[in-house]
């Protein structure tokens, strides 16, 4: 029994397990101060991560980022008769367009992926319409705008040029909703 | 000493406001109104002393 008083008189028995371990004052991390601890943190990492999007806004603003839209020559003129259209991929290798004559002067162009799944539009001749295949969407050449099927936004159109008997793609317009 | 849920309710308002901030500047970038990007990215940053005030003066009560 003396080896018991030894330990001081604070352990009372062999301490084989470890529940006697707690310490009342810090057994509860998680308490209400430290709550809002967390929370006032959560609220800086939200702040911190709206910085790039205010960052690249920005940019955008300042007018660094209109230069990734190069003029790039889509067809010759001749090439091209009256109702005939051509595919392209503008700006990007991987993101194809429509070229449509529509009248002798009338020029337009749209990028062709479908605002529903991005299936690829192509343009129709006999409908005088571009046609989504995958769900019949259907869109009107003079405007881009959506006539029936699912799509609802309008295709991005391409701003188009003649220049020399050639047409160039100079700009993508800004969406508008 | 009674429990007072005030400082945790102030501060889920001010987390929800900046889910809100960082929803509306995320689509904001993708339509292109930068403008309205960066008043909504300056607000979200607003919110963090506003939090760090609202912990102070719960912890001072």
């Amino acid at each position: 029994m003396d080896n018991e008083a030894g330990k001081n008189n604070k352990v009372p028995f062999e301490e084989d397990n470890y529940t006697h371990n707690i310490h009342k004052n810090n057994e509860r991390q998680l308490d209400r101060r430290g709550f809002l601890k967390t929370m006032v943190g959560a609220a800086g990492v939200f702040a911190v991560s709206t910085l790039p999007w205010g960052g690249l806004a920005a940019k955008e603003l300042m007018g660094f980022g209109q230069s990734s839209h190069p003029k790039k020559k889509i067809a010759d003129v001749q090439a091209l008769k009256v109702g005939e259209a051509v595919e392209f991929h503008y700006p990007g290798d991987h993101e194809s367009a429509l070229l449509i004559r529509l009248g002798d002067n009338k020029y337009k162009a749209y990028q062709n992926a479908c605002t529903h799944l991005k299936c690829p539009v192509f343009w129709s001749r006999e409908e005088d319409q571009l046609v989504c295949p995958c769900h019949h969407g259907f869109f009107d050449p003079q405007s881009g705008k959506p006539t029936a099927g699912p799509p609802r936004r309008a295709l991005p159109e391409v701003v188009v040029e003649i220049e020399g008997g050639a047409i160039y793609a100079t700009g993508v317009k800004r969406y508008e909703t | 000493m009674k429990r007072s849920y005030r400082g945790v309710i102030l501060l889920s308002v001010v987390l929800f406001l900046n889910i809100v901030c960082t929803q509306y500047v995320v689509n904001h970038y993708f339509h292109e109104k930068y403008e309205l990007v960066l008043v909504f990215a300056l607000l979200n940053v607003l919110l963090f002393p506003l939090a760090l005030w609202i912990y102070k003066k719960e912890v001072r009560r």
